[in-house]
């Protein structure tokens, strides 16, 4: 395989890294957003956390190892519970099922994503400087 | 050794600086994929050394030795000692340590490259 292929699958292995590393920003910021959001009917279950997990996707023709979401799924540790009566989701206790969301788990999650994304994205900078200072060989021909 | 070994050498280490690059590439977008292990070719040092030496066959009889050529660098996996809990052994930053030198690497390389065609061209003037 020539040089370029492999600079360009680094490109688009890199690619693959940020489009999941997008994926996971995004599931965060739904489970920040909606950090406080109950049900709206009485004694219902509030928003549910969602997690995401990742895979090692190889690619068959070139046996590159990229990587893409396997699953979207949701969190199942228990709603906090709070009592606050007047709330129009309380239950006939006066209790609120509030989301299972930990805000700074949820940071941290955001760091790492932030971080993995950062790290992709040198990856794809550098694929593309070795390409030109390929082509930069032929300049002074 | 012929006369343009230099160049071939030359082109044969930008070969696997590039294969090197899309590992690299390989292990920071699996980063955050559960049992996956880093992966990283031999150094190119340690496969010349391998390689440069070949026996030369002055009989038909003689055995050649089957060629290991540079153009396909053999991977080697990462350690499972140094695996997380979720069996992942990728290490971001000795990553973005190698793809330093896997950058450093590949100027040296086409500096070299473009120092040698500058010599043809002097020696053809």
């Amino acid at each position: 395989m020539a040089t370029n292929d492999y600079l360009r699958a680094s490109l688009h292995i890199a690619g693959s890294g940020l489009a999941t590393q997008s994926t996971r920003l995004r599931i965060i910021s739904e489970n920040i957003a909606n950090a406080q959001s109950t049900a709206t009917v009485a004694g219902g279950d509030p928003y549910t956390r969602q997690t995401i997990a990742f895979e090692n996707a190889i690619d068959r023709a070139s046996g590159f190892n990229l990587v893409k979401v396997r699953q979207i799924g949701l969190d199942s540790t228990p709603f906090h519970v709070e009592q606050d009566p007047g709330s129009p989701a309380a239950d006939a206790q006066g209790f609120v099922k509030t989301p299972n969301v930990d805000v700074l788990t949820e940071l941290a999650d955001l760091r790492e994503a932030n971080r993995s994304y950062e790290a992709n994205l040198q990856v794809a900078k550098q694929a593309s400087d070795l390409m030109n200072q390929t082509v930069a060989l032929l300049k002074d021909l | 050794m012929s006369d343009v070994y230099l160049t071939k050498l030359a082109s044969q280490r930008i070969g696997y600086l590039s294969t090197r690059q899309s590992l690299i590439a390989g292990n920071v977008a699996n980063v955050n994929t559960p049992s996956f292990r880093a992966q990283d070719l031999k150094p190119f040092a340690a496969t010349l050394q391998e390689t440069a030496l070949t026996m030369s066959a002055t009989n038909p009889a003689h055995l050649t030795p089957a060629a290991q050529g540079l153009d396909a660098p053999r991977i080697v996996e990462g350690d499972a000692a140094d695996a997380t809990v979720s069996g992942n052994s990728v290490d971001i930053e000795s990553e973005m340590v190698k793809l330093g030198e896997t950058s450093r690497d590949y100027s040296e390389a086409t500096g070299i490259q473009k120092a040698f065609h500058q010599m043809f061209t002097q020696a053809l003037k």
